[in-house]
């Protein structure tokens, strides 16, 4: 095992278990997340169209509930404990806007290829926190009222705050799913089988 | 491995991830209950005793209330309608309406939130529910209130989350009599809670200091009790 170890460099253990357990827990999340829609959907209520049981968890709405509410504890805590370890060790991980003029101007491909994983990566950081923030208007509206109250923004448009709030929230999935094909592609450029083996193993 | 192995191997785990999904959902109600005594212990704590910010009158979505019956709707006659109070109480009650519109009239401009995801602003008006139990001398040794409705639909409330100021014994919506699909003459209604603990028709309180074993319709086919919002 030493032999391999010299031979493949590992990330540091509590990346690895951050970026391990982050992905089950966002499954977990998206999948009771689209059960809990299923019971109301927010494109067209009721009587509108529902998410096939293939990408549902829970049965029915109860069980998605359960399943939401049981993980969004540990999606919080993981969420905040990464961010807060990212921020003291790993800063040079994060985007800064120094990679958005290396996206324009920088002639290395590979400066460039980096620049843009970082973006994507913190991206990805910011919509967890986003669909956190977002979960906690929709829970809790009474208590953290001015959160929800946050969501009026589109009702000049005679969208009411709460439709706003719960198609942000929803929208956090798609923007994900796009954020990690990106970062899957991104990190095979860069690094290949090896940063794939690195990250997981 | 090679990269199309891998990538193999990556489809192949994440379907079954999601194939996974139907044999998890039997799980479902043990993870409920291993994490909801401590959600609905923070919720407790986050309620606190304050009131919540009201919308304004003309902010009310009529149309965005929608009817939720769990047996029906039922027609109750409001010369015979009696609101009874027992349990761990100094005075019994049993009040018709006119006594309930002599109580001090009390109204709430909220945001009623249903377990299924909608959500619509109504303004209630009636009675508090505390000043109920207060007229009926309520024991302090009373932990919770059962309420009982006319369609038999069965909810119990914590004794806090009851006393609130603005949980209301409603007897009109959006400044009309209340309707007979909405829970006339008499329902529940608190922006503190989910729909499903706002019972509609509500014909009988008793209040106990222990829970029983049913703790509502809803509850105990899963749903959680404390339910805060």
């Amino acid at each position: 095992m030493a032999h391999t170890s010299a031979r493949q460099p590992h990330h540091p253990l509590w990346t690895r278990a951050f970026h391990g357990f982050n992905l089950v827990v966002l499954l977990v999340m998206a999948a009771s997340g689209l059960q809990i829609y299923n019971a109301n959907p927010v494109f067209g209520g009721r009587g509108g169209a529902v998410v096939p049981d293939l990408f549902t968890l829970g049965g029915w709405l109860a069980g998605g509930r359960d399943w939401h509410f049981g993980f969004m504890g540990l999606y919080a805590l993981n969420l905040g404990l990464w961010l807060a370890l990212l921020i003291q060790r790993r800063r040079r991980r994060l985007g800064e806007l120094g990679d958005l003029t290396a996206l324009k101007a920088s002639a290395s491909a590979p400066r460039r290829r980096l620049s843009a994983h970082r973006i994507v990566y913190t991206l990805m950081l910011i919509v967890l926190a986003f669909s956190l923030i977002s979960g906690l208007a929709m829970v809790k509206p009474a208590q953290f009222w001015w959160l929800t109250s946050l969501f009026a923004f589109a009702e000049p448009l005679g969208v009411s705050s709460w439709q706003a709030l719960r198609v942000s929230h929803l929208a956090t999935i798609p923007a994900m799913v796009l954020l990690v094909v990106a970062h899957v592609v991104l990190s095979w450029r860069v690094g290949g089988l090896r940063l794939l083996r690195a990250m997981s193993l | 491995m090679n990269r199309r192995q891998l990538l193999g191997l990556g489809l192949g785990g994440s379907s079954s991830l999601f194939l996974g999904g139907c044999a998890l959902n039997g799980l479902s109600e043990a993870v409920g209950n291993a994490t909801q005594p401590l959600n609905e212990r923070l919720e407790a704590l986050l309620q606190g005793q304050g009131p919540v910010p009201e919308f304004r009158p003309d902010q009310v979505e009529p149309a965005a209330l929608l009817v939720n019956s769990f047996n029906g709707t039922p027609r109750l006659d409001p010369a015979r309608y009696r609101l009874q109070v027992k349990g761990l109480v100094g005075r019994p009650l049993s009040l018709d309406l006119e006594a309930v519109a002599a109580l001090p009239q009390h109204s709430c401009v909220m945001r009623h939130v249903c377990v299924e995801g909608w959500a619509a602003v109504v303004a209630w008006s009636g009675v508090r529910l505390a000043d109920v139990l207060r007229l009926a001398q309520l024991s302090p040794l009373g932990g919770y209130v059962l309420i009982d409705s006319a369609d038999s639909y069965f909810e119990s409330w914590d004794l806090a989350s009851a006393l609130h100021p603005q949980t209301l014994l409603a007897t009109h919506m959006n400044g009309a009599p209340l309707p007979a699909a909405n829970g006339a003459p008499v329902r529940l209604a608190a922006p503190i809670k989910l729909g499903y603990k706002q019972s509609k028709w509500v014909t009988g309180l008793r209040v106990t200091a222990t829970l029983g074993e049913r703790r509502g319709t809803w509850e105990d086919q899963g749903y959680e009790w404390f339910a805060g919002l």
